[in-house]
């Protein structure tokens, strides 16, 4: 009865049903195959109100789409060109660290995309470097600002992580702090490349070309321009790092902020554009967050159930050394970040997998960063990684022209997966 | 079926739904910008605040994925759906929006109890207002999105 009912869930999952309804069901079978009554997965549901931290995702949430609909992207490359685009190769840097910081601003919601890559694919294709070469930087930057607050995948690893009790306990701030080393790693890799296959001299410096929507000013009048946005990182992260506001306070300040700046000091949008900006925004959060609530029940279910201990003698009898397990472990989640999108993949694989890494004596900091820094590879991974989509939608390109444009990209990223993954200090060091 | 009385009954819902959303919106901004300002100028703020702000985080949630499920825009993994010959898509699709319907359906009944216990309990949420009424956005929520399904199921798009 139980397992055809398993079996009739997984058939849903497979043809497409919602995510929360699989989870739903996959949750109730367990609970009644263990004669609990079945409004437990509501009472576990509700277990959202006892965390404060997660009334930062709406308001993050809402914040990054006023700012993808608002100009931002626009003085955000200006501002980035004026600063970087005298380095050899420099429109490139410039795409990566715009691209990095206007996904962790947005909270890695595939916006970057869809609002920076307009700007800098023809600016990129103006200044001579190749069409694969810019398609490829432009789809897989989409992700780049992943392990950096505020992206919402990084917030919600904490919360699930914090929901299993670990018995090595580790604050939020650990987490943000974690995350800074490995995406500067991440970026020298890619500059490093990016200067090896242009060694050759082809791409013209960015200052001399004339590049149409995204061309840089001198400082000055970036600066200028930016005035109002400049202060929006010191609220962020100043704010939460020097403890002077929890992270959900940093997130209504930051919410408050960005409906200012963006309606009455700037005047991008109106005031009734708001009320659009909202439900588009609430939606988005609406469907991550039942997720959220249906996996705490499931995930409290499992625990019950004694699944992860399970799951961690299981492996224990057969793979030794932490080091086999890690690698076991990426080769896992980039097969998983390829059919899933980040969030499932948070909600349903961190609470098996987690425990059984602190079981192989691995940091939970650690593991989130590997966990992330894999899913950030998964977004543009094919057959199905998300980023693919939205740039080939976005830029009129079929996937497959994504699919070769990408690869290279990912193979350096993948170099750097692999340092990061190994070498626990570039996680660590800012921690500990 | 009386389409001529659920149309505007519909369209009412979705007005209603996303006046919601921006006004829950609002209120959870309001009343955390307002928790800060007071705390780090004043030293005072709002007893119940904390407590009103994160119930109607899960009111926005709720909600949010009520307008979700209008145009089954929901977060899947349809790797079947994706591959799957073209005549198999609505077949698939109906019978994915008829499973939802159906768990749905449970998961509000099984709310809808918790709700009924919590009510006799007399709990109080914060302030002067009881739990039951802000845990029963679950069941209703979950209730308007199974009819949805079943809307979806009888006519996949």
């Amino acid at each position: 009865m139980i397992w055809a009912g398993l079996a009739l869930t997984l058939a849903a999952a497979l043809a497409g049903a919602p995510l929360v309804a699989v989870l739903m069901a996959a949750a109730m079978l367990g609970f009644l195959a263990a004669g609990i009554d079945l409004s437990v997965v509501a009472i576990e549901l509700y277990r959202i109100v006892d965390t404060p931290l997660l009334v930062a995702l709406p308001l993050f949430t809402y914040a990054g789409y006023v700012l993808a609909e608002a100009k931002t992207s626009e003085r955000l490359v200006a501002l980035v060109r004026s600063l970087l685009g005298w380095l050899p190769c420099g429109l490139a840097v410039v795409g990566f660290i715009a691209c990095g910081l206007f996904t962790a601003l947005t909270g890695a919601s595939g916006v970057t995309i869809v609002a920076l890559g307009a700007l800098l694919l023809p600016a990129l294709l103006q200044a001579g470097y190749g069409e694969r070469f810019s398609l490829g930087l432009v789809t897989t930057s989409g992700s780049l600002g992943l392990l950096l607050v505020p992206s919402l995948p990084l917030i919600l690893y904490g919360v699930i992580a914090q929901q299993i009790n670990l018995g090595e306990p580790f604050t939020i701030i650990d987490l943000f702090k974690a995350g800074v080393l490995p995406l500067l790693l991440m970026l020298a890799c890619l500059v490093a490349w990016t200067l090896w296959t242009h060694r050759g001299g082809l791409a013209a410096p960015a200052s001399n070309s004339a590049g149409a929507a995204a061309q840089g000013g001198g400082l000055w009048p970036a600066l200028v321009a930016a005035r109002w946005e400049l202060p929006l990182p010191l609220v962020v992260l100043g704010g939460i790092y020097s403890g002077y506001f929890a992270i959900s306070e940093a997130a209504a300040v930051t919410a408050v902020y960005v409906t200012v700046a963006e309606t009455l000091l700037y005047r991008d949008l109106r005031l009734k554009d708001l009320p659009a900006i909202a439900v588009k925004a609430m939606v988005m959060v609406g469907g991550i967050l039942l997720i959220l609530g249906v996996a705490l029940a499931f995930t409290s279910f499992l625990v019950d159930a004694e699944v992860p201990q399970r799951l961690f003698e299981f492996m224990q009898a057969r793979i030794e050394s932490p080091i086999a397990f890690l690698l076991l472990l990426n080769i896992l989640l980039l097969a998983l970040g390829a059919i899933l999108d980040i969030f499932s993949a948070l909600v349903i694989m961190v609470p098996l997998i987690l425990p059984v890494a602190v079981g192989y004596g691995i940091d939970p900091v650690h593991l989130g960063i590997v966990f992330l820094a894999n899913m950030q590879i998964g977004y543009f991974t094919p057959p199905v990684g998300m980023n693919l989509f939205i740039a080939s939608y976005r830029f009129n390109q079929p996937v497959l022209a994504l699919y070769a444009a990408c690869w290279p990209f990912m193979l350096v990223l993948l170099a750097a997966l692999l340092l990061i993954t190994y070498v626990p200090w570039f996680t660590l060091a800012l921690v500990r | 079926m009386g389409a001529s009385a659920v149309r505007p009954a519909l369209a009412w819902l979705r007005r209603l739904e996303d006046g919601l959303l921006v006004l829950i919106l609002a209120a959870i901004i309001g009343v955390a910008a307002y928790q800060v300002a007071a705390r780090n100028l004043f030293d005072t703020g709002l007893l119940w605040g904390d407590a009103l702000v994160r119930v109607l985080v899960i009111w926005v949630a709720m909600v949010g994925a009520m307008v979700a499920s209008r145009s089954d825009d929901h977060i899947r993994i349809d790797l079947a759906a994706r591959f799957a010959p073209a005549h198999w898509r609505r077949p698939l699709a109906r019978f994915a929006n008829a499973f939802t319907c159906a768990v749905l359906g449970v998961f509000a009944w099984s709310s809808l109890r918790f709700v009924l216990f919590e009510y006799e309990d007399g709990m109080i949420a914060f302030g002067a207002v009881p739990a039951w009424l802000c845990e029963a956005i679950l069941p209703f929520g979950a209730a308007v999105m199974c009819l949805r399904y079943l809307m979806h199921a009888l006519a996949p798009r």
